[in-house]
């Protein structure tokens, strides 16, 4: 049980990572490899602070911040130095390296003792169960501080979910999207599409930040090994979220994201327990999101053949 | 008013692909005018709507709308003055978001965005309102994204966009080139409603000498990046279709002729 919870946990904490991606990868359609470094960004940043004392919520938010700086960077990289995409990412991604090594001192920051959103979690599940003992859900044996960080988690996600559909509905966030759909439109409407860019690839990496952060506070370290391979454990999700919602539809695809996010973490969980060595894992995942990406396109020249040509979208 | 004064623009500029685009071009757009500009291929033609709507900083010469000087600015703040419609249908609307959602982009045109709705209540109505003057039933199908929809449809609501804020100019590139006829006459009579209604100064390129003979009052022949002939005023009146064909069949004669002398000169010579 306690297996289940934290992988429903993790997925959730993660998810902001999947909506980070969704943001920079879908949204710009701009493969956005910042994240890798801007998760061990947030976690180091917030860490720190922890350790220094701080509180919970302000570690959290200085997190978005570094986060989304280093997104408006490789934003600046981009579209004002003229740098091809990847390689702006790439830059940002390697120099962060050593500025997480700097800011943390260290390579590894215990939070054990640290008061985190694990210690305020905890007390809001004893504040919403008026226990402070293990709980029994459906006989299985719960530990108070699982069930208050899930509780927690799901409300930072649905929140952070919500905030980022309205503003996807204001007339700034609808001109972001249109940069995206079609620059050049967008151009001849007024709206300065650098400045989009770069506004959009900061909220970006700050929410990824803002993952890295939780997730270095849950698990009770940060490391500045924790980024690797979390852009496309970010991409798998939106991927996975895209199929279980079928549709383009933003408010769903939002919503996806999320759920793509646990499930995946659940899946692979999963495997875990039956034996998959975790090495293997970040292999498997680049294997899943290679079959997702190419998937369709054979799916769709074997349906050419048999004379059906449905609409799918390209990757 | 639109005054472009002596511009000129080369492409790749000392290398073997050098184009002289643009040539010392200078025009002036009264308020209310509606110039169509016809031309050859590679004549300049688009070259000089582009460089009025900043996709490129020309290399000399001025340009000033409605009194700001304009030469420098970039292409998003021109936009504040000038509304433009593309000859790609897919040009001109953002193909994922919703009718809606384009018109609201094109409600704010040149002028800030913040954090209000994008679709406030106000604006919903008003949309539908001036959709229902385009007569395609699209008013019912504000939620659907543009994408769904016919070339000739994304056309005529570019269109609108691009004319929902009165803009000081109106660009049309070849706005009709890519649809089919039908659509294109469809998309022309409501080109001309709103020019009509609102007196927008147009500067609009084209292809098809009857559009250019049944539209607006001023023609203006470009040919090799420079302005050839300018029908106005009385001229202007009494132009066919056979008159413009008939003067870019003279200037191609022209052209050969020039060949040949070049050619006759060369092997007598070199």
């Amino acid at each position: 049980m306690s297996l289940f919870l934290g992988a429903l946990t993790i997925g959730l904490i993660l998810s902001l990572l999947a909506l980070g991606v969704y943001m920079s990868f879908r949204v710009f359609k701009f493969p956005d490899i910042t994240a890798e470094g801007s998760v061990t960004f947030g976690a180091a940043v917030s860490a720190v602070l922890l350790v220094k004392g701080f509180d919970p919520g302000i570690s959290l938010l200085a997190a978005f911040a570094a986060g989304a700086a280093a997104g408006a960077i490789t934003g600046i990289l981009h579209t004002k130095c003229k740098i091809n995409e990847l390689l702006a990412g790439i830059l940002v991604m390697t120099a962060l390296y050593s500025v997480n090594l700097h800011v943390m001192g260290k390579s590894n920051i215990p939070l054990v003792d640290a008061k985190s959103t694990s210690t305020v979690a905890e007390k809001l599940g004893a504040w919403i169960f008026g226990q402070t003992t293990d709980l029994n859900w459906f006989g299985w044996e719960v530990s108070i501080r699982d069930a208050g960080m899930l509780i927690a988690m799901f409300a930072v996600v649905a929140a952070a979910a919500s905030i980022l559909l309205m503003f996807f509905q204001t007339n700034l966030g609808t001109a972001i999207r249109a940069t995206g759909d079609n620059p050049q439109m967008i151009r001849a409407l007024g709206v300065d599409v650098d400045i989009m860019m770069i506004l959009g690839l900061a909220i970006s990496n700050g929410l990824i930040a803002l993952a890295g952060a939780l997730l270095a506070q849950y698990q009770g370290f940060a490391d500045v090994q924790m980024g690797i391979g979390m852009m496309v454990w970010g991409l798998a999700s939106v991927i996975i979220g895209e199929a279980l919602v079928g549709s383009n539809k933003q408010g769903l695809v939002v919503t996806g994201a999320v759920m793509g996010s646990v499930l995946f973490r659940l899946l692979v969980a999963i495997a875990l327990r039956w034996g998959l060595n975790p090495n293997d894992l970040k292999l498997i995942t680049a294997l899943f999101v290679f079959a997702a990406l190419v998937g369709p396109t054979i799916a769709r020249s074997f349906m050419k053949k048999s004379g059906n040509q449905p609409s799918g979208r390209t990757v | 008013m639109l005054e472009i004064t002596n511009i000129s623009k080369t492409f790749h500029a000392g290398s073997v692909n050098e184009v002289f685009a643009l040539q010392n071009v200078s025009l002036t757009l009264n308020d209310g005018d509606f110039i169509v500009i016809i031309g050859t291929n590679g004549s300049g033609k688009s070259t000089l709507l582009n460089a009025v709507a900043g996709s490129f900083i020309t290399d000399s010469g001025k340009i000033n709308l409605s009194g700001h000087d304009i030469t420098k600015w970039p292409e998003h703040k021109r936009a504040s003055l000038i509304g433009r419609v593309f000859q790609n249908p897919f040009s001109g609307t953002a193909p994922t978001m919703t009718i809606a959602e384009n018109l609201s982009l094109a409600a704010k045109r040149g002028k800030p965005r913040g954090f209000t709705w994008a679709l406030d209540k106000q604006l919903q109505s008003e949309l539908r309102d001036r959709i229902r003057t385009l007569n395609m039933g699209l008013e019912d199908r504000l939620g659907n994204a543009i994408g769904s929809l016919s070339g000739g449809q994304r056309q005529a609501l570019t269109l609108l966009m691009a004319s929902w804020l009165k803009p000081d100019l109106l660009l049309l590139d070849e706005h009709t080139a890519a649809l089919d006829p039908k659509s294109a006459d469809q998309v022309i009579r409501l080109t001309k409603e709103i020019i009509e209604r609102d007196r927008l100064t147009t500067l609009m390129v084209t292809h098809s000498m009857p559009q250019a003979v049944h539209l607006g009052n001023r023609i203006i022949m470009m040919h090799k990046g420079q302005i050839i002939h300018d029908y106005k005023g009385a001229t202007r009146q009494g132009v066919r279709s056979e008159d413009l064909l008939h003067r870019f069949e003279e200037v191609r004669r022209r052209e050969q002729v020039d060949v040949r002398v070049a050619e006759l000169l060369q092997r007598m010579y070199v």
